[in-house]
């Protein structure tokens, strides 16, 4: 199965002028870490509400008009319905201005784009996830999605790691996992404080020693780059083969529909045909620069 | 449908006419670069000096700056306004084989999954009159390419130069409508006919400069990484990005934001992969070296958009090479693929 056939996807939002944001208004802000937040968001427009879907692994352009717009994926669960999540580290101007807004303020909505973690390909299958940072952004959004239908899918084992226990995103959810006894949770820092009582190692050591088995299983990895060119090699070591690992690219990106021409590796466009790829994909791209 | 003819002196009598139904567009370089103006009567003075424009016209369809939308800030919301649709209709008069087929190519990028309306309106209500080309530049290569100076594949009217006259073939129907109303033109014979024939002949053979556009994809395939090859062919470019503004299948645009007090808009503009920026993020840059962006320029058109549409994004233009302040130049760097041999007669 090609991944990034997204041919048969739903597309919302495209009739019409698709480079026209929808409003929509801030409702909570989670404070994840000292440089990220959480939004939740909700559209102003009740129809929109009601009808919007999307699915784990889809991206948005969140707008803050006067100020400009990006990317972000959606880090909400599409069995969750009652608002959406963005997660957001400040990292230039328009992040800045992210971050100084509060409850009630509108910001402007675009998409559900891109493709999305293949859901038929993962049920039945035992998943693995390995996320790093604010990478954990996406995998939270499948890690629910799948939570949320727990019986359809194996063993889940979770491996997240951060430079220090105050880089640990969503840490609620972090603890959500923890007592789930259906779920594998490991969490790690890089380097730990006095309080700290979980490992303390780099996300691919760690991994290696959880040793989660290659039997029917997929990996979804997401985290820093570095995180990742470390990750996939310790997975192959597991016995995981390329077709078996996943993970969600990220690019520079302006229109978000595969116009503008910044995201490309090669023909591929990261915001029409990914940002989900799998190791196997990437490895035959035209282009060596993901 | 049988050719006809206008005379040359009465172009400027046609524009008058068509003036009525449309916004008409002809070249014109009243601002000291040869661009497109809206026609305002007077003397058809650019058959004179016209071989193509500086900037292309893309321009016309997929504007340098062109605002999306604008809006007003009110309390925690804001009011959004979009331009109205465009619905005039407008007339290009004079546009090259080239930039005929180049817009044919920018289509199929603006059409693909989702709809991009600013361009597609534009294209929908614009009337192409295109006007063979009878004095190539040596910089040009459009017959490699599979254009010929004169085709009139992508453009609703066309004219040949065949003398005191010119030979009027309409395309589409919306050129037969164009002819429909004037009494300027008339019947061509058969001389007439064989002398734009000949005329298209001896255009064809005044473009000197060859690619081999045969299985140039697979080259570059090849050819991708090698980057001391990369390194050495971009090595006198200065990224200026001029080689792509002002290239006619070129559509990278950036989007940004203005806001005045409570008052602003989005717009787009011409952005360029010929800039660091272009694909520059918060933590890492795929595009930070010079060859790197030089390598996408090349393989975008050549390898890159045909594995998506089937079509090469370069019609031989040549404004790349003419314009280019370095003497940078696309054949060379296609000609001197370092996997030409090998692949070159597989394909």
């Amino acid at each position: 199965m090609a991944l990034s056939d997204v041919s048969h996807r739903p597309r919302f939002l495209r009739e019409g002028n698709v480079y026209l944001p929808h409003p929509a208004v801030i409702e909570k802000i989670f404070s994840e870490t000292a440089d990220t937040k959480t939004f939740h968001f909700n559209f102003r427009d009740e129809k929109l509400r009601e009808e919007f879907t999307f699915q784990s692994g889809q991206f948005c352009l969140l707008s803050v008009l006067g100020v400009g717009e990006a990317p972000f994926c959606i880090s909400s669960s599409p069995t969750r319905r009652d608002h959406l999540e963005c997660s957001v580290k400040e990292v230039g101007r328009l992040t800045r201005t992210l971050h100084r807004l509060r409850v009630g303020a509108e910001i402007g909505f675009r998409g559900p784009y891109g493709n999305a973690f293949p859901l038929d390909f993962l049920r039945g299958k035992n998943l693995v996830f390995v996320g790093g940072g604010i990478g954990l952004a996406p995998l939270r959004s499948l890690i629910w999605n799948v939570i949320d239908n727990r019986e359809e899918y194996g063993r889940i084992d979770i491996i997240y790691g951060a430079r220090t226990p105050a880089d640990l995103c969503f840490s609620y959810d972090l603890e959500a996992w923890q007592q789930d006894k259906t779920v594998n949770m490991v969490t790690t820092v890089d380097k730990g404080d006095e309080a700290w009582k979980g490992q303390v190692g780099l996300v691919p050591v760690v991994l290696e020693e959880v040793a989660p088995s290659p039997d029917n299983s997929v990996a979804i990895v997401c985290g820093p780059p570095i995180m990742i060119r470390f990750t996939f090699p310790a997975l192959e070591k597991l016995g995981f083969t390329p077709g078996q690992m996943l993970t969600t690219l990220e690019k520079r990106m302006k229109c978000g529909i595969g116009k503008c021409g910044r995201c490309n590796i090669g023909n591929i466009y990261v915001c029409r045909d990914g940002p989900v790829f799998s190791y196997a994909e990437i490895a035959n791209f035209a282009s060596s620069e993901y | 449908m049988t050719a006809r003819k206008i005379a040359k002196k009465h172009i400027a009598d046609l524009l008058n006419e068509w003036r009525q139904g449309f916004n008409v567009f002809v070249p014109s370089r009243d601002e000291g670069v040869a661009k497109w103006a809206r026609w305002d009567g007077g003397d058809a003075e650019f058959l004179e000096w016209y071989r193509n424009t500086v900037v292309p016209p893309k321009a016309l369809f997929f504007p340098p700056l062109e605002e999306m939308f604008s809006f007003h800030k009110d309390g925690d919301g804001y009011r959004v306004e979009q331009p109205p649709p465009a619905e005039e209709r407008w007339l290009i008069f004079g546009i090259r084989p080239c930039d005929a087929r180049a817009l044919a190519v920018l289509d199929l990028n603006f059409k693909e999954g989702y709809e991009d309306l600013y361009y597609l309106k534009r294209r929908e209500n614009g009337v192409l009159v295109g006007l063979g080309c009878t004095r190539p530049y040596e910089s040009c290569f459009c017959t490699s390419l599979g254009i010929g100076p004169t085709d009139a594949a992508d453009v609703d009217l066309m004219l040949t130069d065949i003398g005191a006259y010119f030979l009027v073939e309409a395309v589409t129907d919306r050129g037969e409508e164009l002819l429909g109303k004037t009494s300027l033109v008339h019947a061509a014979t058969g001389a007439d006919e064989a002398r734009a024939e000949e005329a298209r002949k001896a255009a064809g053979a005044r473009v000197t400069r060859k690619i081999d556009s045969q299985g140039i994809s697979e080259k570059l395939r090849a050819s991708f990484e090698d980057k001391g090859f990369w390194e050495r062919v971009s090595a006198k470019c200065i990224s200026c990005g001029i080689c792509t503004f002002l290239c006619p299948t070129c559509y990278c645009f950036d989007i940004s934001d203005e806001l005045v007090k409570r008052h602003g808009a989005r717009f787009r503009s011409w952005d360029s992969c010929a800039f660091s920026l272009y694909t520059k993020m918060p933590m890492e840059n795929p595009r930070r070296e010079k060859w790197r962006r030089l390598r996408q320029k090349v393989c975008h058109k050549y390898e890159f958009y045909p594995d998506s549409f089937d079509v090469i994004a370069c019609t031989g233009c040549g404004r790349c090479i003419r314009l280019c302040p370095v003497n940078w130049d696309i054949t060379w760097v296609l000609s001197s693929l370092p996997v030409q041999k090998q692949v070159g007669l597989e394909t």
